[in-house]
């Protein structure tokens, strides 16, 4: 998990919404991490907070919503204080989202295949002049850093020079190669489709014309030669009868199996640029990196000097002491970035806005936070007279800022820098070089990447395919009133996954999809993730979806995450009461007895309740839960819950009959001795003063 | 045996070309529940609503409580046509089979439409004679001072036999409470509305009948007189069910009544059909797309695929010894609470044109083992019968 690069940090984050009723507190301070390539789940009943994080992760958060505090680190930028500008660039193409409706995520008088392709081209323009922009300044990068390990070299330029023409080059073959390949990959399946549909008697018009439209496509060294496309050819116009073509297709097949090595392609690109001068290029610029590591690991030295002296006056002098610090501490932090490190430090790169935003709030609470409390406590004498009178009248919270919360958060910022700054780079100079000349590879192919309207329809219609929706080319004319609800939802997964995006945001997106739809989605997210290493957050009230895709799971009620773990740990050894109870409400294919609803609903986030959220729901529930919120206990070290049930002096419980038969049957499934098996119960010392305890401290937070 | 209460027979529901229903039959007896799956757009609601005749059926039958109330004549039409093409080369005794051929079905569309559309007039004699009689006996028996309270009621029986319809004793529930309740009118109004359209004038009554219906969803008294919109979800899920159970029916058609709710919701609602159906008596039709909770539901079962029924059995049976391809690639979908079992799952994929072959015998429903019936034809039924021997699958 530690190797792992995190896509996405959510830190405390909480959000708001103004009302004329008052301030409903939907999201309560919620922390997770999202890592590259993985699925995180996030799951809880309607009302819990689930979309609105969702929503603050993509900035399309409704007109009264409030961001509280917190902050969304992606790739260097704290997504809650970006403008609109850097968001568009963002959304839909890095961060793309799945929403749960998908009448109302269509254009109705746009055809579905022009809104599937739109994001595809425009993303295309975008990708290119990005790239173009990213490889320049890269080598550009690059050369400066060589230039400061070898001044005295006048050959840098001519050799920088070099690669640039060696690279662009390079990534045209590559990119010529690739799509051919492509191509002639599409034509097997087809092929082999054609064949077993003769067999049957079944229709095949159309398919002959497409898989030559295909074949004209795959034509290039790396994929179809002239004679490979005439045997095909002739042999899909034998029509009518069987065409022997296995031969053909076992070709094809070795064709693809054979892959062009990098060497061949810079031979054939690029014969001028030898492996000699690329070994020596290389040479160089690990020296130049190697060299510049060195610089920055001493600045981060001054840097963490600098914080100390700024957190020492932070805390024996309070904010106000802290502010002529605030420019040399920003300074100092800056001046740790690697501007060439490929993987941005997402965490200095967000230090300066963070303390400034640390720095207005407390502002706006010195100025405001007076005035706030005089014009409460106006209207809360105007409320005593209106209720004295018998009516029903309710005064909303005042927003009064707590000055000393912001100090608090101010020293945890930059105690986390602090911390972050002295933890050793884990990267050797030799990977690093190799992480810098990868990214530069990555911008030179995307430069040549032009998607012509052709492929973005061929792409489209696959993805069509792939969400299994039937006759692509005609349904790809159509507009999205034409579909049935399962169809439109397919049509609106297609879409977020045409842009190709990093972060995959899925906010019930099969809850309205029939089991066999719903399996094959699940499915092609899940191919998708392992092909694109895409991360996906995954929004659900069904717990059985999520055991086929999350990674780790979250489980949130009243806004708040109350349980937090891998899925096995979720599944099989669940701690929290909530948990149990949804995992019983819902029928499994052995139940006869009456279901385990929770009873209620959930609370009214105007008033969120005092001690645990769940309490007035839970027949576990103990006095301690109505008075105190219940802190963090961890379990394992990648599994916590927050419940008093796990406070050692708690009575023993069980969870639900229901629930463990379950758990049985799936451990006697798995038939092996299971990691898992750790006792699910309570483990007990003491029960007699928690019986009617109020007395009981919170255990320490977060042993692990 | 009895009459079942439902009969669905050869049920077609033809849009155009599209056959959402393609010659349907299926029976449900009195108190069972019936689920019915499949994936969407396979003609499982399209069903339902020809049932309850929010469509006019192209072809087949629906009998309920052993009358016909719903029928199409499409395939008498065919039958006509067909026979008159014949005709034209006939002759002798060949011509006058075909003749009566054409009379016989013109008779059986007479019928049908007298049925599908006269059904209820043809009713409601029926029910008034009934009370005739029964107040008949007890006015004469009855003392003089008795007799204008009992000629009160039997005018209100009489009112309310005037009003019957086949129609009023199937009920539905909708799958999205939100778009199924009328937004301006309280839920005191929504649920009396079938009562009064019914005849029912006497307010005691009404307040009577709702409010006992109210308490027994899990609702309170004071709920009546607020909208729809100041309800969660699942409280809007049980006025949907009040409404429906209020009008005393014997069928319900639970068309995904939980499919839009959230977990915990679904399963207190399941909880309170399930309540109603034990304490009630109903008889469901249950049409959903979620397995796990269709088996626990229903009695039996039957699978669609593409306007057909493939595949018909009591619930246990159907998980335990899925015959037809689809159904087993249904069964194989069903996601499961156990990352283990489900990063191992097989799934099973359905391909009709590699499973089947029709071209020469075409399919019909053939018994394999009594009450487990599949789409067939002769190879594969034979094959089925062994794989059931074997308790293959």
């Amino acid at each position: 998990m530690e190797q792992l690069e995190k896509k996405l940090q959510v830190q405390n984050l909480r959000i708001s919404f103004k009302t004329a009723a008052g301030k409903v507190q939907a999201v309560r301070g919620i922390t997770f991490d999202l890592y590259k390539g993985e699925t995180l789940a996030i799951v809880g009943e309607s009302g819990s907070g689930k979309s609105v994080t969702s929503k603050a992760i993509l900035g399309i958060q409704a007109a009264n919503a409030l961001t509280e505090g917190g902050e969304i680190l992606y790739d260097g930028m704290d997504l809650l204080q970006i403008d609109e500008q850097d968001f568009c660039r963002l959304r839909g193409d890095r961060l793309a989202m799945i929403f749960q409706d998908p009448l109302s995520s269509l254009n109705p008088i746009m055809r579905v295949g022009k809104q599937l392709t739109e994001a595809m081209l425009l993303k295309s323009r975008m990708r290119k002049n990005n790239s173009r922009t990213a490889f320049r300044e890269r080598t550009h990068l690059l050369e400066q850093t060589m230039q400061t390990r070898f001044p005295e070299r006048r050959d840098l330029a001519r050799q920088m020079e070099q690669y640039r023409k060696m690279e662009t080059a390079l990534g045209a073959a590559e990119k010529a190669s690739t799509d051919a390949r492509q191509a002639l990959a599409r034509i097997l399946p087809l092929l082999e489709r054609l064949c077993f549909l003769k067999e049957k008697n079944a229709d095949t018009a159309g398919m002959p014309e497409k898989i030559l439209d295909y074949a004209g496509h795959a034509r290039h060294e790396d994929a179809l030669s002239e004679a490979d496309l005439q045997d095909l050819r002739s042999a899909l116009d034998g029509a009518g009868k069987t065409p022997d073509i296995r031969p053909l297709l076992e070709r094809m097949q070795a064709i693809l199996d054979r892959k062009p090595t990098r060497e061949a392609l810079l031979k054939r690109s690029c014969p001028s640029f030898t492996e000699s001068d690329e070994a020596a290029f290389r040479a160089d610029a690990q020296a130049g990196i190697e060299a510049a590591m060195e610089r920055f690991a001493k600045a981060r030295k001054e840097a963490v000097s600098v914080l100390e002296s700024g957190l020492e006056a932070l805390k024996s002098g309070g904010i106000e002491a802290v502010r002529p610090h605030v420019a040399s501490m920003s300074g100092a932090v800056a001046r740790c970035i690697d501007p060439i490190d490929p993987v941005r430090d997402s965490r200095a790169c967000t230090f300066a806005g963070s303390l400034k935003k640390f720095l207005r709030t407390y502002e706006d609470g010195v100025r405001h936070n007076a005035g706030r409390q005089v014009r409460y406590e106006r209207e809360m004498k105007k409320a005593e007279r209106r209720q004295a009178q018998g009516k029903t009248w309710t005064v909303p919270a005042p927003s009064i800022i707590d000055l000393e919360q912001v100090r608090a958060n101010m020293t945890g910022l930059i105690e986390a820098m602090i911390q972050h700054l002295n933890t050793p780079q884990k990267m050797t100079g030799a990977e690093k070089t190799e992480a810098v000349l990868s990214a530069i590879h990555e911008s030179a192919l995307g430069m040549v990447a032009n998607m012509t309207p052709w492929e973005a329809r061929e792409r489209a219609l696959r993805l069509m395919e792939e969400v299994g929706i039937s006759e692509p080319e005609k349904r790809y004319k159509q507009y999205p009133f034409e579909f049935s609800g399962g169809m439109r939802q397919r049509i609106v997964i297609a879409i977020a996954l045409a842009a190709d995006p990093d972060v995959l945001i899925c906010d019930e997106p099969t809850t309205a999809l029939d089991v066999t739809i719903q399996a094959q989605i699940l499915e092609l997210i899940n191919r998708l993730k392992e092909e694109r290493h895409l991360s996906i957050i995954f929004i659900t009230h069904d717990l059985g979806v999520v055991a086929n895709m999350a990674d780790r799971i979250a489980v949130m009620y009243a806004g708040q995450i109350v349980e937090y773990g891998t899925s096995e740990e979720i599944f099989y050894s669940p701690a929290h009461p909530y948990t149990w109870a949804l995992l019983s409400s819902m029928p499994d294919l052995d139940t006869k007895e009456r279901l385990e609803a929770i009873p209620g609903t959930p609370p009214n986030m105007i008033y969120p309740p005092k001690g645990d959220a769940f309490a007035e729901r839970n027949r576990y529930a103990m006095q301690i839960d109505f008075e105190q919120q219940p802190p963090r206990f961890q379990i394992t070290p990648t599994h916590w819950a927050a419940t008093w049930l796990l406070h050692e002096d708690a009575p023993k419980v069980e969870m639900p009959e229901s629930v463990r038969h379950r758990i049985e049957k799936m451990k006697a499934r798995m038939e092996m001795p299971s990691r898992a098996a750790t006792d699910c119960q309570i483990q007990t010392s003491d029960k007699s003063s928690f019986g009617k305890c109020s007395t009981v401290r919170p255990a320490k937070e977060g042993q692990a | 045996m009895t009459e079942p209460l439902l009969r669905v027979d050869h049920l077609c529901q033809y849009f155009g070309s599209n056959k959402a229903v393609d010659d349907v039959s299926f029976e449900i007896r009195k108190g069972e529940v019936f689920g019915l799956v499949g994936e969407s757009g396979c003609g499982k609601t399209t069903t339902g609503r020809g049932i309850i005749r929010l469509y006019d059926i192209t072809s087949g039958s629906v009998y309920f409580k052993g009358h016909r109330i719903a029928a199409g004549i499409k395939s008498y039409k065919d039958a006509i046509s067909e026979a008159k093409k014949a005709l034209r080369g006939a002759s002798g005794p060949e011509r006058e089979r075909l003749q009566a051929i054409i009379r016989e079905n013109r008779e059986q569309i007479r019928l049908a439409r007298r049925d599908h559309e006269q059904c209820d007039h043809l009713l409601r004699p029926f029910l008034r004679r009934e009370v005739e009689e029964k107040y008949a006996e007890r006015l004469a028996a009855a003392p003089p001072e008795q007799r204008a309270q009992l000629l009160r009621e039997k005018e209100y029986d009489l009112r309310v036999a005037e009003h019957q319809r086949y129609v009023t004793g199937i009920q539905m529930i909708f799958q999205d409470p939100i778009a199924s309740l009328d937004p301006r009118m309280t839920v005191y109004d929504t649920i009396a509305e079938g009562l009064v359209i019914r005849g029912e004038k006497d307010k005691a009554v009404i307040d009577e009948k709702v409010y006992r219906i109210l308490e027994r969803v899990g609702l309170v008294r004071e709920h009546a007189t607020r909208y729809p919109h100041e309800f969660s979800g699942g409280q809007r899920q049980r006025i949907g069910v009040a409404r429906a159970v209020v009008m005393n029916p014997d069928l319900i058609i639970a068309d995904e009544p939980v499919s839009a709710l959230d977990v915990s919701i679904q399963a207190q609602v399941i909880n309170l059909l399930n309540d109603l159906r034990r304490d009630l008596g109903l008889t469901v039709l249950f049409i959903a797309h979620d397995l796990s909770v269709v088996k626990y539901f229903s009695d039996r079962i039957g699978v669609m695929y593409f306007g057909k029924l493939v595949e018909m059995a009591s619930s246990d049976e159907l998980f335990a010894h899925p015959l037809h391809p689809y159904t087993r690639s249904l069964l194989s979908a069903i996601p499961v609470p156990d990352p283990y079992f489900e990063r191992h799952r097989k799934r099973i994929r359905y391909d009709p044109l590699a499973e089947h072959d029709y071209t020469v015998d075409k399919p019909v429903m053939r018994e394999i083992v009594p009450g487990h019936l599949v789409q067939c034809n002769q190879a594969e039924y034979e094959r089925y019968c062994r794989m059931m021997q074997e308790g293959q699958p």
